[in-house]
Order: structure tokens, then C-alpha cells, then sequence
């Protein structure tokens, strides 16, 4: 593949908004208020798979499906929250990973909801390919016309495109509403509970509160992600939400700069590069493997990186330095 | 004293397995009164502060702050109410700017309620620029004025002791249970802390309750002195009369070398 292919930069870049949006809920859990959710990615799970659901099986509308789904996400991270948040952090981790876990094994295993291992596409059952996606494509579809209707964007408008469009803005939107909640007073609250809760909780502050509001946030956030990529993958399976995708928001934070909120798209758009970017790697003596190992390959060579970039610059692209080294 | 107590613990009890770290302990602190709390290490002294400030839930006993039964509810609503503690090991926020540290115990911020910061910016605003003009006035009371915007993870050990007690201030409390506020902080300061202490009182009729290994201070500064071991209250009463008690000397100064220096602290 030729390395200026537009199409394919663009499903990159569109991707790495979805990561945006997704890394800026634990951005908002971790980050600024300490709490560590390694299940984060049960949250886009949920929110995809009650959307389809309800889109496929009574062929609810999409926004109310949609609706539906970030409410199971916003319900769950409750169910994971209410028992473990009176807690040491550590319960919280606990309860995040294995909660991430329970909501995969649940789509592989109860087939006759979910479409089992084959995903949404078997939902309705062998004989019937289900599909969700309809409405969503109808509506990247105007976007796609009215962009041709000018001449300027006509030759770059395309369904990804479209796509790119409703990403981003929804990224850049939520990133700024977000940038003056953390910069408030409510930031404090949740740096000070990253800090010492029981400082917090020894001058009035009601830590087990800020706690869960931080999480439900958290967990919208992450449900609103895992729509956007079923809407962009337009099938979901089991698979789609291994763990794995959790830890590539920590890498997003790690590489952009845990403490900063703007760091969070850099991260996302270098994570992409880097992941995406390896792809072109099949020149000598790379070329010496044949593509599939050159793809483990790739991985090996993001760790790498990351390695590199840890050693040389702990703090991430846009964190500080100093703040990393106070006990 | 006639005046209804402040602060009345009543038979409390608190064990931790098979340790009983506070045994049937009950005492009055009456409203506008410097209260020492002393005792031998492992007397129960934190446990009891852990107790009456929330962290802790007594097993057996009362505890009443203005008449109002609050054992058992949370740290934050009795900090709220106007009980505020400080911590033995001083437990500020190091990543956040020693500022930020006071503004955060400024009281009914409404920027902290999820969300307010899109809808009230100018009333969140109002009100920031009020909790920073209080923060910044405690902080040139404890002298820490000059490292308002240093990060409060670079404080030493003293300087921290200073901030947890600015910040237990900036809630305007009507009463504060100090652990140990003069542990590790240098001589003069801990005297201008005394002072700070004294001024307090006197002019915001703020009740303090105070654990502190410094006889000579507690003595000083103390209207009335309280004295735990094993769990227990062994003995209560004006600062010359605990100096004189047998069963305090015995308890808590040991040593007759010690019992020695005991009689020369204090008024």
C-alpha cells in the first residue's frame, strides 16, 4: 500500500478521534481523579451491543437505541462502582477488570442475544445477516452530499470523511466542555481525591459523590466511543472488546501526558501513527518476513517506541516533569 | 464549667482485632476551651481523633458534637458541620499547588457540584476569587505566603504540618482536633503556631482540641488536659493539677528522671 493513500490516513485519523473520546473517560478516571478502571472498554461494549440490539431486534430508532445504549454503560459503571468506591482503589481495579471481562464472556456465550462469536451479523440467527448500521449511513450519506455540493471538498468527500467530520467535531466539542469542568472547582475536587481522599474527605468534601460522578462520566464516555466504532466498523464481535483496547488508552495517556486534558488527541493521533504507521514498514531487511509475521512485528516495534519515548521523555509529550517526581 | 460541652464522648469503645485501642473513654470539651490530649505512645489518642472525626466508627459509646449524635456519620459531614481534624502524618496534596491545597477547603464552592462549570461560570468565578483571598490571607498567617504557587509535594515535613493546619482553617471550623501540630516544625515557628493557636481562639471563639508531645506547650496553651493510656482516660483537669498527679506521672512520664522534668515544664 502506497504510503500517501488518503483513504486510509483518513480511517486513521477517524479511529483516533473514536480514541480520543474513549482515552478522555479515563483520562477523567485516572488522570485527574485517580481511579483506575482497566475495564474501561466493558463501557463501549455495552453502550455498541444494547444499540444493536434494540436496532436489529425491535428495530428501534437510532437515536433512542443509542440513548439506550450509553444508559447500560452509565448503569453499569454504577453496578461496579456503588460496591467497590467506598473502597481502597485497588477494589475498583479489581472490579473494572474482571467486570470488562464478565461483559465479553457474556457476548461470546449467550448466542441467542448477542449472535454469540460471529457478532452482531448473527444476531437474527444463521440464515439472516443482521445488520445495524442503516440509519447511520443514511445520515453520513447527506453529510457526503452536501460536502459535493462544494466544489472544494468534492474530491475528498467520502464516507469516511463524513465520518471524520462527526468524529472530530464531537471530540473537539467535548474536549473544550470537559477543559472547563477540569479547570474548575469540580477538577480540584477530583485532583484532591487522586491526591489523599481522606485529605479531601477531612475538609467537607464528599469523596464517595465526586467518585461515582466521575466514573458515570467516565463510563459515557466511553459508551459514546464504543458507538462511534460500531458505527464506523459496522460489525461488532466479542472480540472487539478484549482488554487490550483499555490498555491502548493508557498507552494514549501515557504517550500524550497523564495530567494534561489536551495531551489526550495528541497521544490518540501519535498511538495512530505509531499502530497504523508500522504498516509501511516493508522495507529491507523488514521485507525479509512475510506479511503476517511482519504484522507481530509491528507490535513489537510500538513497544519499542514506547520504551524509547519512556526512557527519554517519562512525562509524555505535553506532562511535566516535575510533577511526575513529587512523593 | 457550667456551659453544655461542645464535644462529648461518652464510654467509647474501639477495638482492632484483639487490640483494644480505645477502652470506655468519655470526656467533655467545653465550647471555646484548649483541651490537650496526652498520653504515652499507644494510648489511643489518634484512635480517638479517628473516632470523633468520622474515619472510625466506635464499637460501644456515644459521641455527640452540639448536641448532635455523630458517631457513625461520615469525615465530611463533620467536617461540614464544623469539626475539622488535622493528620499525625500531615497528609497534604503533593501534585497540586500549596494554593490549591488551601482553596480546596473553602466552603460552599458551588464549581464543585458535576457540570456547574458550563452553566455559572461568573457565580463559580465570585466565589473562587473570595476562597483565594481567604487562602492567601491564612497562608501569610503561617508564613507560607511566598510558596503559594510552589507545588506542595516540595514542603518539608514542618512546612506541611503548617498547610494541613491553614487548610483545616480556610472551612472556618468551630472546632479543630490538631495531631500533633507541632511535631517537626522548628522551634520559633512552633511558637508562632502556639500564637496562632491562642489568636484563634480569641478571636473567632474557635474550640480546639489538641494531641501533643510537647509537655511544655500543651501546659502552656491548654485550659484543661486530658490524659489517655491503654485505651482509657486516666485523668482530666487544669494543667497544674495533671503535673501533680500521681497516676500521670506513673503512666505516661515513667522514668522518675522523666518525672523530674515534669516538674520544672509547664506554668
Amino acid at each position: 500500500m502506497d504510503i500517501f493513500n488518503l483513504p486510509f490516513w483518513t480511517f486513521v485519523a477517524v479511529i483516533a478521534g473514536i480514541y480520543t473520546i474513549f482515552a478522555l473517560g479515563l483520562y477523567l478516571q485516572y488522570a485527574l481523579a485517580g481511579l483506575p478502571n482497566f475495564g474501561h472498554i466493558a463501557f463501549a461494549a455495552l453502550a455498541a451491543y444494547t444499540m444493536a440490539i434494540l436496532v436489529i431486534r425491535v428495530a428501534a430508532p437510532l437515536p433512542l437505541a443509542a440513548l439506550a445504549g450509553l444508559l447500560v454503560a452509565v448503569l453499569f459503571s454504577l453496578l461496579l462502582g456503588i460496591p467497590s468506591l467506598r473502597l481502597r482503589a485497588d477494589y475498583l481495579a479489581i472490579a473494572t477488570v474482571a467486570g470488562g471481562e464478565i461483559v465479553r464472556y457474556l457476548a461470546l456465550n449467550m448466542q441467542g442475544l448477542t449472535g454469540g462469536p460471529l457478532g452482531s451479523i448473527g444476531m437474527l440467527g444463521p440464515s439472516k445477516l443482521a445488520q445495524y448500521n442503516a440509519p447511520w449511513d443514511a445520515f453520513l450519506r447527506r453529510i457526503v452530499e452536501v460536502l459535493k455540493g462544494n466544489p472544494a471538498l468534492a474530491s475528498v468527500a467520502s464516507r469516511d470523511f463524513a465520518m471524520l467530520l462527526v468524529v472530530w467535531t464531537l471530540a473537539l466539542v467535548l474536549l473544550f466542555l470537559l477543559w472547563l469542568m477540569v479547570r474548575s472547582p469540580w477538577g480540584r475536587l477530583m485532583r484532591a481525591i487522586r491526591e489523599d481522599e481522606a485529605a479531601a474527605a477531612a475538609v467537607g468534601k464528599n469523596v464517595f459523590r465526586a467518585k461515582l460522578q466521575v466514573l458515570v462520566l467516565g463510563a459515557l464516555l466511553g459508551g459514546l466511543s464504543g458507538l462511534l466504532l460500531a458505527w464506523q466498523i459496522g460489525i461488532i464481535t466479542p472480540d472487539d472488546y478484549q482488554p487490550t483496547f483499555t490498555f491502548y488508552a493508557y498507552l494514549i495517556l501515557i504517550l500524550g501526558g497523564m495530567t494534561r486534558i489536551w495531551a489526550v488527541p495528541l497521544g490518540a493521533l501519535l498511538f495512530g501513527l505509531l499502530y497504523s504507521g508500522t504498516r509501511f514498514l516493508n522495507v529491507y531487511p523488514l521485507s525479509l518476513f512475510d506479511s503476517g509475521d511482519r504484522a507481530y512485528l509491528r507490535l513489537i516495534l510500538v513497544g519499542l517506541l514506547l520504551i524509547v519515548l519512556m526512557a527519554v521523555r517519562p512525562q509524555g509529550l505535553l506532562g511535566n516533569r516535575r510533577e511526575l517526581l513529587l512523593q | 464549667m457550667t456551659a453544655p460541652a461542645l464535644l462529648s464522648v461518652h464510654e467509647v469503645c474501639k477495638r482492632f482485632g484483639g487490640v483494644v485501642a480505645v477502652n470506655d473513654a468519655s470526656f467533655d470539651v467545653t465550647p471555646g476551651s484548649i483541651t490537650g490530649l496526652i498520653g504515652p505512645n499507644g494510648a489511643g489518642k489518634t484512635t480517638m481523633f479517628n473516632l470523633i472525626s468520622g474515619f472510625l466508627r466506635p464499637e460501644r459509646g456515644t459521641i455527640a458534637f452540639g448536641g448532635w449524635r455523630c458517631d457513625g456519620q461520615p469525615p465530611h459531614a463533620l467536617a461540614n458541620a464544623g469539626l475539622v481534624r488535622t493528620f499525625q502524618i500531615p497528609r497534604v496534596l503533593t501534585r497540586m499547588t500549596v494554593l490549591e491545597n488551601m482553596m480546596l477547603a473553602g466552603t460552599a464552592q458551588p464549581g464543585e457540584a458535576l457540570g456547574a462549570a458550563l452553566y455559572m461560570p461568573r457565580r463559580i468565578a465570585r466565589k473562587e476569587r473570595d476562597v483565594r483571598a481567604q487562602a492567601q490571607e491564612l497562608l501569610q498567617l503561617i508564613r507560607l505566603d511566598r510558596l503559594a504557587n510552589d507545588y506542595a509535594g516540595t514542603l518539608s515535613g514542618g512546612q506541611r504540618k503548617l498547610l494541613e493546619f491553614g487548610r483545616a482553617l480556610m472551612t472556618r471550623p468551630r472546632m479543630v482536633l490538631l495531631d500533633e501540630p507541632m511535631a517537626g516544625v522548628a522551634p520559633t515557628l512552633a511558637l508562632q503556631l502556639l500564637e496562632h493557636i491562642l489568636e484563634l481562639r480569641a478571636t473567632r471563639g474557635t474550640t480546639i482540641l489538641v494531641i501533643e508531645h510537647d509537655m511544655e506547650a500543651v501546659m502552656a496553651i491548654s485550659d484543661r488536659v486530658i490524659v489517655m493510656d491503654e485505651g482509657a482516660v486516666i485523668a482530666e483537669g487544669l494543667p497544674a493539677e495533671i503535673q501533680q498527679n500521681e497516676r500521670v506521672i506513673e503512666a505516661y512520664l515513667g522514668s522518675p528522671q522523666v518525672a523530674g522534668t515534669a516538674e520544672t515544664v509547664g506554668a
